[in-house]
């Protein structure tokens, strides 16, 4: 192992990156549009605009509560009217003039309690749950009271963070996690790409260089780029500089001032330890590609499985079992619990979860650095 | 063009600088290089030619130690390849120009200098000043002419000083007097003693070398002075003696 060698490599890359004014955009500016917007998307999102449309089936019974429910909804910040009957109500759902509809009847079962049916449109299943909460707060606060007896006061608590938490404060790990291993496999795999075809890399076979020097300056090189790219996007994701008002200016703040309970540090090792396995993929995967566009059709193969299987969007738990062998060898999935652990759990070094996390995803780096190295002479030799 | 006396005659009873021993190289059914076998004496050049796919880049290769032999073996300096540490002896001049576009003359010259473990900025220099690149040192090689990237590519083989030297093809897409250019520093390092191996499909750069090996179907159908080997055909026109020679099937292709 030549370090002159290695250290030559490192800055080779440096140099061709950093006259790569389109991929250095790529890089940096892509990643802090793309998590502003979601940020805004979560912490602005409209609450939801609740039609309801009664309907009272049991008669003087239903309609005590039919009117402590439609109070309550209304309470709500609802739009609350009353229907004869459930046709109208489907109807009313139907052409969209209302988004619910509660249909308070008997039930069949016991032939003398209330029940109460919910009727939402099945077309946004997530959009409609909203509606489905809404009124079941209503019906908790109706029956509290429309008959006095007391139900106790529904709580939710967490062990860590608060579930009236920040909505961003869960997302931004994941998209920290999710934009380092993207841009960083783009990146390797693209210039890997130029390296094969371009006749460099015949070169490069030609003089003494071994192809771990190869991977190392690489990873050195493209790590590099990947770390001042978290730093920034941290930066920006846990940063809240407030800026003053100035002359006609309001005060605002720059950066999205996501709560971090552990060290950023830590969060960074993650992150750094997840793109040394990204840039390795990289360059493994680029065996496999003729163009620049073959390295971009590998991201629905390579990248989007990670993306839903890796609890950027889904939660892990909530996987249908027979994905859970998968999702245990995605290493993405490590790196979001592990940023998770840091960012909400505030782990330090010596939580289990925390340690597995970055044992796994060392152990990835150098299974994908070993085989990178391999494929190297591939088309070579 | 009348030939002096090749330089490589004198050291006629010393270790080949290169030797090809039964080369085989197969992919598939394709027998690429098909059993050929040669002895290189030091300081000379010797012209590779024949038709595209004839196996000159693969026959190259193999003596660089660039691809494995599927039989036979091949020598450099007297060390079998492939062999990583003899490859800093080696200078390997790519069909394609090899060089990182967006780095600057000067960055690819230090870049290759380091890989073949040259300390300093002297040497990278030096190459660059042999193929006349000094004054372009901090252009990007996106923004050079083709030619000067072909200069470029022969300056990053060069930047070791390697006593054993590659070219595939390196004339090719390159204007007739940077032909002539590349053709006479060739000459002077190989009269310094530097053992040079070029392939080639065009003819008349055949007598600039110092002797001849013919490649066709993998195999080296003829060797010898251009002389020699117009004498041996009874013509004077080289591309006629490669036809009579053997070449016919390959050429009228």
């Amino acid at each position: 192992m030549s370090r002159r060698r290695v250290v030559a490599l490192f800055r080779r890359v440096v140099s061709e990156i950093r006259r790569d004014r389109p991929s250095l955009a790529l890089l940096f500016i892509a990643p802090i549009v793309i998590t502003g917007l979601v940020t805004f998307i979560l912490r602005e999102s409209q609450a939801p605009q609740v039609t309801a449309v009664v309907v009272n089936l049991a008669g003087t019974r239903g309609q005590v509560v039919g009117s402590a429910l439609g109070a309550a909804l209304r309470e709500g910040g609802a739009t609350v009217s009353d229907v004869a009957d459930e046709a109208t109500a489907r109807a009313a759902i139907g052409d969209k003039s209302a988004s619910v509809g509660v249909v308070i009847g008997v039930d069949a079962a016991s032939g003398s309690s209330l029940s109460i049916t919910v009727i939402t449109n099945g077309v946004d299943p997530s959009g409609e749950a909203s509606q489905v909460s809404a009124v079941g707060r209503a019906v908790v606060a109706a029956a509290n009271s429309a008959s006095g007896t007391a139900i106790p006061v529904v709580r939710h608590t967490t062990v860590y963070g608060t579930p009236t938490d920040d909505p961003i404060t869960t997302f931004a790990p994941a998209i920290v996690g999710f934009f380092a291993y993207f841009f960083v496999y783009i990146l390797t795999g693209v210039s890997f790409l130029r390296e094969r075809t371009g006749g460099t890399l015949e070169r490069l076979m030609a003089t003494p260089v071994t192809r771990g020097e190869v991977v190392i300056g690489y990873t050195l090189g493209f790590g590099l780029f990947a770390t001042i790219q978290v730093a920034v996007l941290m930066l920006w994701a846990l940063g809240s500089l407030q800026v003053p008002a100035l002359g006609p200016l309001p005060s605002f703040s720059i950066g999205l001032g996501v709560a971090v309970n552990g060290s950023p540090l830590l969060a960074f090792l993650v992150v750094v330890l997840l793109a040394v396995g990204a840039v390795s993929l990289g360059i493994f995967l680029s065996t496999f590609a003729r163009t620049e566009l073959q390295v971009i059709q590998f991201i629905p193969i390579v990248l989007a499985p990670q993306f839903l299987l890796s609890g950027v969007l889904f939660p892990v738990s909530s996987l249908p079992s027979i994905l859970q062998p998968i999702v245990a060898i995605m290493p993405l999935n490590y790196a979001v619990d592990g940023l998770r652990q840091v960012f909400i759990r505030g782990a330090d070094l010596g939580v289990p979860a925390l340690q597995l996390d970055l044992a796994v995803l060392a152990v990835v780096a150098v299974f994908f650095a070993t085989i990178a190295a391999l494929t190297i002479r591939r088309d070579v030799a | 063009m009348a030939l002096q006396a090749a330089p490589q005659v004198e050291g006629a009873g010393s270790t080949p600088a290169i030797r090809a021993l039964g080369l085989v190289k197969t992919f598939g059914a394709l027998r690429a290089i098909d059993d050929v076998s040669f002895d290189l004496a030091p300081g000379g050049i010797y012209g590779l030619l024949g038709p595209n796919g004839s196996g000159k880049t693969t026959l190259i290769r193999l003596l660089a130690g660039l691809t494995v032999p599927s039989a036979g073996w091949a020598e450099v300096l007297g060390t079998r390849m492939p062999s990583r540490p003899n490859l800093s002896r080696i200078g390997y001049m790519t069909q394609a120009d090899g060089v990182y576009s967006a780095l600057t003359v000067a960055e690819n010259a230090r870049f290759f200098g380091a890989m073949y473990g040259v300390v300093g900025d002297e040497a990278a220099a030096g190459a660059l000043g042999l193929v006349e690149l000094a004054d372009r040192r901090a252009s990007i090689v996106g923004t050079l002419s083709g030619g000067q990237r072909r200069r470029l590519s022969l300056a990053c083989a060069l930047i070791h000083r390697p006593p054993v030297l590659f070219l595939d093809e390196p004339t090719v897409g390159v204007d007739p007097l940077l032909r002539v250019q590349f053709w006479s520093h060739f000459r002077a390092l190989a009269d310094a003693g530097t053992t040079i191996v070029v392939s080639s499909h065009v003819m008349d750069e055949a007598d600039r070398c110092d002797e001849l090996l013919f490649v066709r179907s993998g195999k080296v159908i003829a060797r010898g002075t251009g002389q020699e080997i117009r004498a041996r055909a009874g013509t004077a026109d080289l591309e006629q003696a490669f036809l009579r020679l053997g070449g016919e099937a390959e050429v009228t292709r």
